[in-house]
């Protein structure tokens, strides 16, 4: 352990140890949906980071789609406040 | 531990996590992560779905008055929706995360940038490059070569991440993502009562069933 401080130290001023990392990707995998991936193994942290970055584009294009289907909705819709409060409670 | 609930498996049954969710988050805060994040699951509880959703709807009413004036194509509109929907995330935010402080400023830049697109060539493309040569010469120290070319691209993929260390970088991520799900999730829903109720009052009172939630 000692060992892993003294290379953070000659690095430079930060004080990044790898266990930080390990743990903040850890989390991280924890979040993501691939089932094959979930905390099961030890798996590399390059591929966590390729799987995140997957994972933040399909959530990007969903939120697109999402979008553009809620625009449409909001053509057809007249938004009473009526319906504004029927949504709201459908929401809440 | 009085509390289970011991693998997170989001999205599983949200009666349930939502409850489970807020307890942990309330009592085993200070476990994770040393304490560093109040709530590491705050985008997960359903307080924050539902100021997110009024947040939701207010700006989406914003956008719906002020394109209904103008004609546009369906991207343009959902871009508007789009844009709103993360200017209302960012805020849910509370500015504590870079993310959210470069989606709000950003609206600004934006403003601007198309004022000045004539004088000013755009600046994301070489920023891009400067960013990436800057990096390399600085030197993550704890970070070996491929995993830096992986934080490269996170760190375009985050809003306002380019430039961070990778701790930093990793932790702004977990949020990120968490957030993402929490909009989509309320985008969801929002789309679908919007639809329900869009098929409540066509069908008036003809006999098509409203089996219009899948």
């Amino acid at each position: 352990m000692s060992s892993r401080r003294s290379r953070s130290r000659q690095s430079g001023s930060s004080r990044i140890t790898e266990e930080q990392i390990s743990e903040l990707v850890s989390k991280l995998q924890d979040l993501l949906p691939e089932a094959r991936l979930q905390s099961n193994a030890r798996v590399p942290s390059a591929r966590v980071l390729q799987e995140t970055c997957n994972y933040i584009r399909s959530l990007h294009q969903e939120v697109d789609d999402l979008s553009v289907r809620l625009s449409e909705l909001l053509e057809t819709s007249d938004m009473s406040s009526a319906q504004v409060a029927i949504i709201r409670s459908l929401l809440m | 531990m009085a509390s289970t609930s011991s693998s997170t498996t989001p999205a599983a049954a949200e009666v349930e996590e939502r409850g489970r969710k807020r307890k942990r988050a309330d009592g085993a805060g200070s476990t994770a992560a040393g304490g560093a994040e109040a709530q590491p699951s705050k985008w997960r509880t359903r307080r924050e779905h539902e100021i997110y959703s009024s947040k939701l709807l207010e700006a989406i009413r914003l956008v719906r008055a002020g394109s209904s004036s103008s004609s546009g194509s369906g991207a343009t509109r959902g871009r508007a929706v789009r844009e709103a929907a993360d200017r209302a995330l960012a805020v849910a935010a509370r500015g504590r995360t870079h993310w959210s402080r470069a989606i709000l400023a950003s609206r600004r830049r934006r403003f601007q940038a198309v004022r000045r697109a004539r004088l000013r060539a755009p600046a994301t493309p070489p920023s891009r490059h400067n960013a990436a040569a800057s990096a390399a010469a600085t030197g993550q120290g704890s970070s070996a070569p491929p995993l830096a070319e992986k934080a490269r691209m996170l760190g375009w993929l985050v809003p306002g991440c380019r430039r961070l260390s990778f701790p930093t970088l990793l932790e702004e991520t977990t949020d990120y993502i968490e957030a993402l799900q929490m909009q989509v999730r309320t985008m969801a829903a929002l789309a679908e009562a919007l639809s329900a109720i869009s098929a409540n009052s066509s069908s008036g009172g003809a006999g098509s069933s409203n089996s219009s939630a899948a």
